[in-house]
This record gives C-alpha cells, structure tokens and sequence, in this order.
C-alpha cells in the first residue's frame, strides 16, 4: 500500500516539473540578472555586479516618488474598488433588483473588455472640452469643472488614473463579492430581524463576517494585481506628465525597452516581488484570521 | 520577414502582391510575412536578437538601427549595398540612417521629411502667408488664433505641438528645430560622442513652445501632453492651423473633410529593411531587397501613403505627379537630417522632459535647454563613451 501511494507521486512529476520551468526560469532568470550589468547594447560586457544595482536603485531621484506613486496608486485604487465593488453586489443581491443575471453582466462590461481599449477609450473621454466627461460636466451646469485637463493637471493626474482603473476594476470585485454574500444563510439575518438587529447591525455582524474569506483573497490579489499594473497608467499618462505619475513598473518598463538596461530593470522587478511578499502575504493572513 | 504592414491596408496587400510575384519569378524560395505593430516589432526582434534567431529581414525605423547594431542584431551589407548598381539612385542622407561606423546595415525604402503642414482655408481666410521663418511662424500663428464666440476664450488656434511624456512625435518635432537652428543632436570630437548643439541653440527651440504658449498664447493650453493621436485631430477639426507632420498625412488627407485644405511647405526622418544577423538566408534576403525596392517596385509600394526614398522615382512608371504631398517632400530629401547614429533613444525622451518643464512654467526656456544640454552630454559619457 505505502509503495503504491509513493508511485502515485510520480504520477505529478510532469505537472511539476512543467510548473517549475515556467515558474521558476523566470524568476531565477530575473534574481540573476538583478545581480549583474547586463545591458542589451553592450553584448558581451555583462558582470557581476552583487547589489549594485538595488544601489543604484535606491539613489535613483526617481525611486522614491514612483514607490510613493505606487503605492498611493494601489491603495487608492484598492479602497475604492473595494467599496464600489461591495455596494453595487448588495444592490445586485437585494430582492427588489429584477433581472439579476442581466444585471450582472451590464455591471462586469468594463471588466470584460480589454484594458488597452479601455485606456485609449478613457483617453478621449477624458479630453479636455470636447471629451464625454467634459460634455457631461457641462451638461450637468459644471462648467468651471467641465475645463479641466484631467491627465495634465498635475494635482488630478494621479486621481484621475485611480478612478479609472477603480472603473475597470470594480465589476471583478462585485461579482465575487454577489457569490460570497449568496453563501451567508438567509436564516442569519432572519434571526436578527426577528432578535430586533437594524439593517447597519445586520450587515456589520453578518454580512461583513459572511464575506471576510472571500475579501482577503480578493484585496490580496489586487493588491498584487494593483501594485505590479504597467498597462492603465502607461496608455493613460505614459508616467508622466513631470512623472507625477510615474510607478515602479513604468520605470521597469522605461529601463528595460528604451534603455535595454536589463540587470537594472530586473533589480526593479526583484523590488516589487520582495515588497510584495513582505507585505501582501503576512496582510492576507492576517484578513483571513 | 517581419514588418508592420498590415494586409487589411492597401501598403499590406501591395507588399503581398509583390511578394507573390516574387516566389513566382522565384519558385525555389518561399516568402514567410509576419506582421505586427512597431512596438512588437522593436520588442520581439530584441529578443530574437539575444536568441540569436530571427527572421531574415527586419522592418525597422531609423532610430532602431544603431541600438540593433549595437545589439549585434544586423548583418553587415556594405559589400551588397555598395555593389547594387542602384546605390548611388539613393541619397545619401538616406544612407545615412542606415550606416553606423561607416557600414550599411540595411535599406532605407522611404523618405519620411517632415514638413509644415497647414490649413490652407484658414490662411486664405484671415489672408496670411505661409511662414517660411520662425519669426513668420509666430506672427501667422498669432492671426490665426481666433476667439470665434468672443468670450474671452480662443477656439481656433494657430499651431499645436507634442508633448506627451510618451510622444513619439514630439522629439521629432523637436529635433527638426533643433537642426533648424544649424545645430546637430551630437557630434564626434576627438573620437567621443559630444552634444551637437549650444545650450543657445536649445533655450531658442524652447523659447519658441513658451513664447507661442505663454506670450502669443496661439497653442492651446489643453495641448500640454498632446501626442499625434491629439494634434491630428485638431488639425482636421480646425482647433490647430499648422502642424509639423510627414508624407503619411496624405491618406488621412484623402478621409478627412477638411483633407483638401491641407497642403504642405519641408524635413527628413526614415525606415528601413535590414537583414539579421542570424538569417538563416542572408543572400535570398539581400537579392530580395534590391528586388523590391529597384526603382519601379519601391515607387509602387511607398504609392499608398509614402515617400520613395530614390532620386530617380520621378522616372517611375508608377510615378503619379503631386504637388502637395509628394514634391514637397521629395525637393527636401537631399538635405535631409538623419537621427544620430548611435543608440539616442533615451536622450531623445529629456526633450519632452524638458519641454514639461517649460511649459509647466517649472523651468525657463534656458534652464530646460541647459539641463538638456547636461543630460545628453552625461548619457553620451555613461551610455555610449563609456560602452
């Protein structure tokens, strides 16, 4: 019996070692290439550089603010998705919303079509006086507000990118967050109604705890998600304007295609997977408790 | 071969055309054609090139040549070139793009100058001439700026540039002034790689965005951040009367309502064909190039929306007379300016930096040019010196 359950073991050997190539090359490419000068114009010039490159990182004048960037990035976008995400599923999931499954799907469009379209679609949106925003801003009497270069002025720029990536975004939220609140027995709240629990007492002691395991999981995965996106803001802004929305992955980027300093670009990269795992992990234990 | 002409587009099917009637005049060889966008193209054949794999021919633009060369992407075709009995039908400005250290790593098919692309119904209406000094430049600017509903807000403007932190564009437009200037991007002294210009002659191009910004007020203001995906439509649209643009205009010229109104009055900028290094057939590759860019094929497929880059393509039966988008263009070729050749492409982002600083009014236009003038002469010293 025991030589037939560690036969079975080899049964996984193929899955693993086919996990492990497409895992584990990339990441030990990218840790080795962290640690040494390797750039694509100078063939045949790499060294061994240890840390130099995280040095260099660290005294980049372009380091701190686009970690500041990133993170102000992720949790704004987070927060926000989190929020939109959750109250439009307790709309989808109270009983007066008729025609839930279309409901559904209207509210997931944003999420389901590609975020370089999305981007570019935003980009005209956005345009100042004659995009769909400005229109709409005037149409409701805003004019003053209806003037403003929403990707150009230099206080909006980054709110303006975390409200569109919190658009993009936010369905994934909702619809997680409709199956979540439909696992929490209807008894529950029954039972409260009838003990004389209010409609805020129902949702912070059964509803919130109902859907605590689903909501670490999805914060964890767009923290990850968030923090590490290249694509909304490099087709909104480019990082700029003046980088004031410059990120850690749009500095990857810029290092790795215009400058072909790959040893320094994967350094950044190597960064964003420590402070993730120094962060995302320990947090999603910690919501999962 | 790789390249970005896509099938759905008249440039894609005459290239398939022309393929086709090259297996056929030569049954033994089969072309493979892999389309795709330039910036797929730039990445994938970075890394075919640290793979040392590859398709045998590359469509590049001209400021990839000297980073693949770098690279040690390109196959040297100095020998095939020179001995084309074509060569000398080429300017050498073209050469230029595609000739790093004195060697020619591929061809240059199209003659991309770039040129003052304007409103003709707009001049005709307020009765200006077209500018041919920065200084008419700024005054035609001005007159056309116009307050159409007279509420204190201009709706018709007389210019519009690029500035994107991403523009692709931009620092072409910058780089022509610069070279109008009389000053080059870099230059060689004493074996190193220097900047080409005076920090005098840079203030002076971005002196001409603040003073058309911020005293002649005949940019937009909301064009801060524009690229070409901005500016284009402004020009169609009449927000913008003038821009600086290349030959390509003329198929957007042919769609657009206002399209009989543009004309044009000169610059260079180009793309080219090289062979890699690692090509499984160099000599096939070779022949076929020469094949399709001899006088009459290359003239048949820049037709769409291209400039041939040949001196004799007048002499082309596929040649069709056009005094706005082509003899403009064409009249420029011989003078043109080509991009450094060396890898610039990180020095060419400081001029949108740059331009940033100015007009976020963070920098005077002296201050920009100055620290642009530091920055290049510090990528030169680390990045290209020192390599």
């Amino acid at each position: 019996m025991k030589r037939q359950d560690s036969g079975s073991y080899l049964y996984f050997l193929p899955l693993f070692l086919f996990i492990a190539l497409i895992y584990l090359y990339p990441f030990v490419s990218a840790v080795s290439l962290s640690l040494h000068d390797v750039n694509y114009l100078s063939p045949g010039k790499h060294r061994f550089v240890g840390l130099g490159n995280f040095v260099k990182l660290l005294r980049d004048p372009l380091f701190s603010p686009a970690l500041v960037h990133t993170i102000v990035f992720t949790l704004g976008s987070v927060v926000f998705e989190y929020l939109a995400g959750l109250s439009s599923a307790l709309v989808l999931n109270s009983p007066f919303v008729k025609m839930r499954n279309l409901s559904k799907a209207l509210v997931l469009l944003p999420w389901a079509v590609p975020i370089a379209i999305n981007s570019l679609i935003w980009q005209f949106m956005l345009s100042p006086g004659f995009g769909f925003i400005d229109q709409f801003l005037n149409l409701l009497g805003f004019h003053a507000l209806a003037q403003q270069t929403w990707l150009t002025n230099l206080p909006l720029v980054m709110p303006t990118v975390v409200a569109v990536n919190v658009w993009r975004s936010f369905p994934f939220y909702t619809i997680v967050l409709t199956a979540g609140l439909a696992t929490i027995p209807r008894e529950l709240y029954e039972a409260a109604e009838v003990d004389g629990a209010g409609r805020f007492s129902r949702f912070w002691h059964i509803t919130l705890p109902g859907i605590r395991h689903v909501s670490a999981v999805i914060v964890s995965f767009h923290l990850i998600w968030t923090f590490t996106n290249f694509d909304v803001i490099y087709l909104l802004t480019g990082g700029g304007p003046l980088h004031t929305s410059e990120v850690l992955p749009t500095l990857l980027y810029h290092q790795a295609s215009v400058r072909f300093d790959m040893g320094y670009a994967s350094a950044i990269g190597v960064f964003l997977l420590v402070a993730l795992s120094l962060t995302a992990g320990p947090l999603y234990s910690r919501l999962n408790r | 071969m790789w390249d970005v002409f896509d099938q759905t587009e008249v440039a894609g099917k005459d290239y398939t055309q022309k393929f086709d009637e090259y297996q056929k005049l030569h049954p033994d060889i089969t072309i493979e054609h892999d389309v795709m966008t330039y910036s797929q193209l730039q990445q994938k054949a970075v890394v075919a090139g640290q793979a040392q794999e590859g398709p045998d021919v590359l469509h590049m633009l001209g400021e990839w040549v000297p980073d693949f060369v770098k690279m040690g992407i390109l196959s040297n075709l100095t020998e095939p070139m020179k001995s084309w009995a074509d060569f000398d039908k080429f300017p050498t400005s073209a050469w230029q793009v595609a000739t790093i250290d004195g060697k020619i790593y591929g061809v240059p098919i199209t003659a991309s100058t770039r040129v003052l692309l304007y409103r003709s119904d707009l001049f005709d209406k307020y009765g200006i001439q077209v500018p041919t000094t920065w200084t008419e430049m700024r005054q035609a600017a001005k007159q056309l700026t116009v307050d159409l509903h007279n509420d204190g807000h201009a709706n018709e403007y007389g210019m519009g540039w690029c500035s994107a932190t991403t523009a692709v564009r931009g620092p072409q437009e910058f780089a022509v002034l610069l070279w109008s200037t009389g000053a080059s991007l870099v230059k060689q002294e004493g074996g190193k790689w220097v900047p080409g210009f005076m920090v005098d002659q840079a203030k002076a191009v971005y002196q001409l965005y603040y003073d058309m910004m911020f005293v002649d007020h005949s940019l937009p203001p909301s064009s801060i951040g524009w690229e070409w995906q901005q500016l284009d439509p402004a020009l169609q649209t009449g927000e913008v009367a003038m821009e600086q643009n290349g030959a390509w205009m003329s198929g957007r010229a042919a769609q657009a309502d206002s399209g009989k109104y543009w004309k044009t009055a000169p610059f260079p900028y180009d793309k080219v064909p090289g062979v890699i290094k690692f090509a499984k057939h160099k000599a096939q590759a070779v022949d076929l190039l020469k094949w399709l860019f001899g006088l009459n094929n290359m003239v048949y497929l820049a037709g769409s929306d291209n400039l041939p880059s040949r001196l004799d393509s007048e002499q082309s039966k596929y040649w069709v007379a056009d005094p706005v988008w082509k003899s403009t263009f064409l009249h420029t070729v011989k003078d043109g300016h080509a991009m450094p050749p060396i890898p610039f492409a990180p020095a060419l982002k400081y001029t949108m930096d740059d331009l940033q600083e100015v007009f976020y009014q963070r920098m005077t236009p002296a201050q920009a040019a100055q620290d642009f003038y530091n920055k290049v002469a510090s990528y030169l010293d680390s990045s290209v010196n020192n390599q």
